[in-house]
């Protein structure tokens, strides 16, 4: 293994780090409401709803992330020029539902986690439904949901690499080049893993630090 | 607080029914409370005594029957036998008005004691800021807890955090108070800071109804006994009558069961108590006046242990073990 070839190549790589953090922070910003919602949606009263989040979890979920990429990327625009998107932003597109429908659920398993007993003393006391799920129990909620959640956006990092199979110039598809250019894996291959490890050991201790923020006084 | 004949009722019930699956839980429940009446509810597990309670501010839906409270219908009877209930914002309205404390206090854990105090009065009831936080500092004092306002629930003792969830229910103004076995999961020791505070608010005329396995409390504060097995009120009367002599055989071998502190028999369940040579039986032979000397020492305990309360609030047992101070 020669350390100075990772060195060399790293600036290279590096062209396509900033393409990288801005897939996954699109897709953070679009998923992450879009999964509270769906969760919301999954814990209605109202059979519509619930039907509609579930069909929505049980499709995303039950498909590989490379075919929603190629249906955003290449099948969609056969509905209409409104839905040729660009190679970044169909990547966008398809993490960003991709993520949501795991969001969803960590946000749904923390809403049921809270005490039934909370739920009862807020209505007893008269708040409305709107009230109390903003105030008392998605408050509540985040601190079980923060795990699952960074754990779903670890992977969503990983995953902006699949936006290779689509040609957005994100990290992992600069280190195919280099790997076909050089005729040498070892040391590309390396050197991107470590830059996602140096990204994902960012996002854990966002978790940690997150989890400090929202643990109950005691 | 003798309840005023010539006044309507502040809690009306009429023929409550609920059952959960086949199991029939309430049997058809007439009650009636008046304002300023204090009522306690005692009965066996399972006897149906906290689902009244929760059906009181539609906790628990009911299947059959009507609940008035403070003239607003809850629920009645309808045509073709359903039941029909109050719409969501009359539903609101009407538990403004309906305290209730929980056994498991249920305080909101993110929260400190005044913010879970202030949080129901801003959000529904639009009460300015400073206002609130100046009555729930009342009130909080009035509980003796006003040193711990700033106090998150989890660093407060058990006995605490009730009586955070009484100052937190009162602090709605509610016309009625539930309490709904609200000693039953803190420490016994414990307990008697609880029953000095509901003591206190039936002295100042609160209306509440209390579902309790405190015997002393019930002879010593109630104007009223309800004793219910079955979904149903078994007997009812002042709490010296109840509690001191009772009519019914099943009233009987409850209070027996309670002071003898031996739980009741699970076959019971369908039929009256088995009746055994020394129970208290068809009357003849029964000791009443140890019963009612047994039932006297509970209140001495009790009595006690509210006078334990008052002397020490900042002290020993009060703390919790590990307290962020």
């Amino acid at each position: 293994m020669d350390v100075g070839f990772i060195i060399d190549i790293m600036p290279e790589i590096l062209e396509g780090f900033s393409t990288t953090v801005r897939l996954f922070l699109w897709s953070m910003l679009f998923s992450t409401p879009l999964g509270l919602a769906l969760a919301l949606m999954r814990l209605s009263p109202l059979g519509p709803f619930r039907w509609v989040a579930g069909f929505y979890g049980w499709l995303v979920r039950g498909i590989p992330l490379i075919l929603i990429m190629f249906y955003v990327f290449f099948a969609l625009p056969e509905f209409g020029e409104a839905f040729l998107l660009s190679p970044f932003w169909s990547a966008v597109a398809a993490l960003s539902v991709w993520t949501a429908s795991y969001q969803a659920e960590a946000i749904r398993s923390g809403v049921l986690a809270v005490d039934q007993g909370q739920f009862e003393a807020a209505e007893a006391l008269g708040m409305t439904k709107l009230h109390y799920m903003r105030r008392i129990v998605l408050p509540q909620s985040v601190r079980i949901i923060v795990p699952p959640f960074t754990g779903n956006a670890i992977n969503t990092l990983k995953q902006t690499s699949l936006a290779t199979v689509i040609t957005v110039p994100e990290m992992s598809l600069l280190t195919t080049r280099i790997i076909s250019r050089e005729f040498n894996a070892l040391e590309p291959l390396l050197a991107l893993a470590i830059i996602y490890l140096a990204l994902t050991t960012v996002l854990v201790f966002a978790q940690q630090g997150l989890e400090r923020a929202f643990r109950l006084k005691a | 607080m003798a309840p005023l004949d010539n006044v309507a009722p502040l809690v009306k019930v009429e023929g409550l029914t609920k059952s959960f699956g086949d199991n029939q839980i309430l049997n058809g429940i007439d009650l009636e409370v008046a304002a300023g009446e204090v009522v306690s509810i005692i009965g066996p597990s399972g006897s149906g005594k906290t689902t009244i309670l929760r059906c009181l501010n539609l906790l628990e839906r009911p299947d059959g029957g009507r609940i008035e409270i403070d003239g607003q219908m809850l629920c009645e009877d309808g045509a073709n036998g359903r039941i029909n209930f109050a719409g969501k914002s009359e539903i609101r309205k009407i538990r403004e008005e309906v305290g209730m404390v929980f056994q498991r206090f249920n305080l909101f854990p993110h929260m400190t004691a005044l913010e879970n105090v202030v949080e129901a009065p801003m959000a529904v009831k639009g009460a300015d800021k400073a206002v609130a936080k100046a009555r729930a500092l009342e009130l909080l004092d009035s509980v003796g807890l006003s040193h711990r306002a700033d106090h998150y629930p989890l660093q407060m003792s058990g006995g605490q955090q009730q009586r955070v969830a009484i100052a937190r229910a009162l602090a709605m103004d509610p016309a009625v108070m539930l309490f709904d076995e609200v000693t039953s999961a803190v420490d016994p020791e414990l307990a008697g800071e609880i029953l000095l505070v509901m003591k206190q608010l039936a002295e100042q005329g609160m209306t509440m109804i209390v579902v309790t396995h405190e015997m002393g409390f019930a002879a010593d504060v109630s104007d009223r006994v309800l004793f219910i097995d079955h979904g149903l009120v078994i007997e009812q009367g002042k709490a010296s009558q109840v509690l001191g002599s009772p009519q019914q055989d099943r009233t009987k071998a409850f209070l027996k069961a309670v002071l003898e502190r031996t739980p009741m028999a699970e076959e019971n369940a369908d039929s009256p108590p088995v009746e055994t040579e020394e129970s208290w039986g068809t009357g003849a032979g029964v000791d009443e006046s140890e019963q009612i000397a047994s039932l006297e020492s509970e209140v001495a305990r009790l009595r006690q242990e509210l006078d334990a309360a008052t002397t020490t609030d900042e002290p020993t047992t009060d703390e919790p073990t590990e307290s962020g101070e």
